[in-house]
């Protein structure tokens, strides 16, 4: 059973190395879900609706989890959060059950609202504090009226997100693909710098080489003590709830009893 | 008679007549002037040669005779030293193709080392150095400690006036005092081991090349002092350790020449074609250690750098997936 979980790992790995379907995210079978794309507000494109719909569905079947974006010129009086969360009782939306896995992003143009909801599965894998990054990487986006690009990134930025271990730093510069290129192709051009520089022989002799060490050495020295400063700093107190990567400060439960992670803001 | 590298003894290839160098009395009378080229006659043959002012033995053209021009290497050109050569013709040839077939990054073809064009013994001219440093150094230096106390954190930097005063004493410096010689490579030759050092006698010469020296040791001096600064450097760094910075504010470097010797070290010199491309390479003959610029192959390159770049490319994904990252 380890066996073959190292093997099917060693296996994507020498598809990596060659390049081959970096990423070839399998296409598993849809499950029976409904529309993932709820354009209230008439922001999109039919031909715009029909891509990220596409990109959510791939995507979504790759973590099993519907990605979900609605947009609303006006919410008939209700806050943004009831709103999502009665959608989530009413709609039903979950790509492995109804009422299962999903992630809502939904905008208000009215309000100007912002919000972000993971249910099931992506109130773990999305707490409130990656749901919190999120919303604060499409905020720009969304302020200068480029919503297809916002929407676009919410799905990728999901996607990616949920494929870390809860509790991490998504943002952790090691899990970054041009780091991690970039730390390679330096650490290979210095070994064979230095393999190229030693091919014509190293230098083998050092400071120790022609120093006679019995008649070397200290002869004279002092070290005297001018004077001391001391500074001294607040220690920030981590505060309560703010961990970021812990849960973060949202969430809620919606009417029907079901608990979610969220995020909010304006743009 | 030529010196065989293995008995450290000359030798008679003819009759095998084997005589001790070190129990061999060599008259060393001062001798005239020897700064031009000079007409020698071989005693083996009788053929009348020419040499450059820098030869101090060859052999000769006809007959294949060791010969020692006795006037550049007696009086004022007598070398103090010699480390014989410990190394043969064949070792150095069987050395030099072992050290090929290492090449991590040299061409396949010229691992093989099928082509050594030539192989020739030479007794490069050394100036050999015994320096005395003194240095004066006057700095400023930081400790810092940090502690916690109530809701603070407290940094503590205490700063000393700092002395130090070095007494260093370096032996048996080597530069290298020949002109055609490239001073990286003999450079990089080093070290020789000092225990191998003998009184120069002239018979150490027979059956290979040599040279006197082309600078004299004031003018080599300057080099000398410079392949120690690092040593001094290092040297004061070491004894301003134990602090958390260090700015110094004066140093004072004196360096001055303890003696010098003049020394004739043994270097194989192999010239070996590549590609329509000769390419020179000089061996310690005492050590054995190959020193050159040896071709690169651009395919190995690409194959090291694509493997290493793979490999840790696949160490910094599996850091990832350990740290819960995922791995794609």
């Amino acid at each position: 059973m380890n066996g073959r979980r190292r093997n099917a790992c060693f296996t994507m790995l020498l598809l990596l190395v060659f390049g081959i379907g970096l990423m070839s995210t399998p296409q598993a079978i849809q499950a029976a879900s409904g529309p993932l794309v709820y354009d209230y507000a008439e922001l999109l494109s039919d031909e715009e609706e029909a891509a990220l719909a596409g990109l959510a569905a791939r995507l979504g079947a790759n973590r099993e989890t519907d990605f979900i974006i609605i947009t609303l010129d006006g919410t008939g009086g209700m806050d943004i959060q009831d709103y999502v969360a009665h959608f989530y009782d009413e709609t039903a939306p979950g790509y492995d059950k109804p009422h299962g896995n999903a992630a809502i992003l939904a905008i208000d143009l009215k309000e100007r609202d912002v919000f972000l909801a993971g249910f099931g599965k992506a109130e773990t894998r999305l707490d409130s504090g990656r749901l919190d990054k999120i919303r604060t990487k499409i905020t720009p986006s969304l302020s200068e009226g480029e919503y297809y690009e916002a929407f676009e990134r919410y799905v990728k930025l999901a996607h990616q997100y949920m494929g870390y271990r809860p509790g991490v730093n998504p943002d952790n510069i090691l899990f970054k693909f041009w780091f991690q290129a970039a730390v390679s192709l330096v650490v290979a051009g210095a070994a064979v710098g230095v393999m190229a520089i030693n091919s014509g022989g190293r230098v083998t002799v050092n400071a120790r080489t022609y120093l006679d060490e019995t008649r070397s050495g200290i002869v004279a020295k002092h070290d005297r003590f001018i004077n001391k400063t001391v500074t001294r700093t607040k220690i920030e107190k981590p505060s309560s709830g703010g961990g970021s990567f812990g849960g973060g400060g949202g969430g809620g439960v919606t009417p029907g009893g079901r608990s979610f992670s969220s995020s909010r803001g304006k743009f | 008679m030529i010196y065989d590298a293995d008995t450290g003894k000359l030798a008679c290839p003819s009759c095998r007549t084997r005589l001790d160098i070190e129990e061999m009395d060599v008259p060393r009378e001062p001798a005239g002037e020897a700064t031009e080229t000079v007409t020698w006659h071989c005693n083996n043959c009788g053929a009348d040669l020419m040499a450059l002012p820098e030869t101090a033995a060859t052999t000769c053209s006809f007959c294949g005779a060791g010969v020692v021009i006795a006037e550049r290497v007696t009086g004022d050109q007598s070398p103090h030293y010699v480390i014989p050569f410990t190394i043969s013709k064949e070792e150095a040839i069987k050395a030099f193709k072992k050290w090929c077939r290492n090449g991590l990054l040299t061409p396949k073809g010229f691992m093989t080392a099928d082509r050594i064009k030539s192989i020739t013994g030479i007794y490069v001219p050394f100036w050999l150095y015994d320096l005395n440093s003194r240095a004066r150094v006057n700095a400023t230096a930081t400790k810092v400690r940090t502690y916690t106390s109530g809701d603070y954190l407290y940094t503590e930097t205490s700063y000393y006036d700092v002395y130090r005063e070095l007494d260093l004493h370096y032996v048996k410096v080597p530069v290298d005092a020949s002109v055609k010689m490239d001073d990286r490579f003999m450079d990089r030759l080093e070290p020789y081991q000092y225990s191998g050092l003998k009184e120069f006698k002239p018979p150490y010469l027979a059956g290979y090349l040599a040279e006197k020296y082309q600078f004299t040791d004031a003018e080599l001096l300057d080099r000398a002092k410079n392949k120690i600064r690092s040593y001094i450097e290092s040297a004061i760094g070491s004894s301003l350790s134990g602090y958390t910075t260090v700015t110094r504010l004066s140093e004072d470097i004196e360096t001055r020449n303890v003696k010098s010797h003049y020394v004739l070290l043994p270097v194989w010199l192999v010239v070996y074609d590549y590609d329509n491309f000769e390419h020179n390479f000089v061996m310690n003959g005492q050590t054995g250690k190959v020193v050159g610029k040896p071709p690169l192959s651009y395919g190995k390159i690409a194959a090291w750098f694509g493997g290493i770049a793979a490999g840790v490319f696949l160490a910094m994904k599996f850091l990832s997936l350990a740290m819960g990252g995922g791995f794609l």
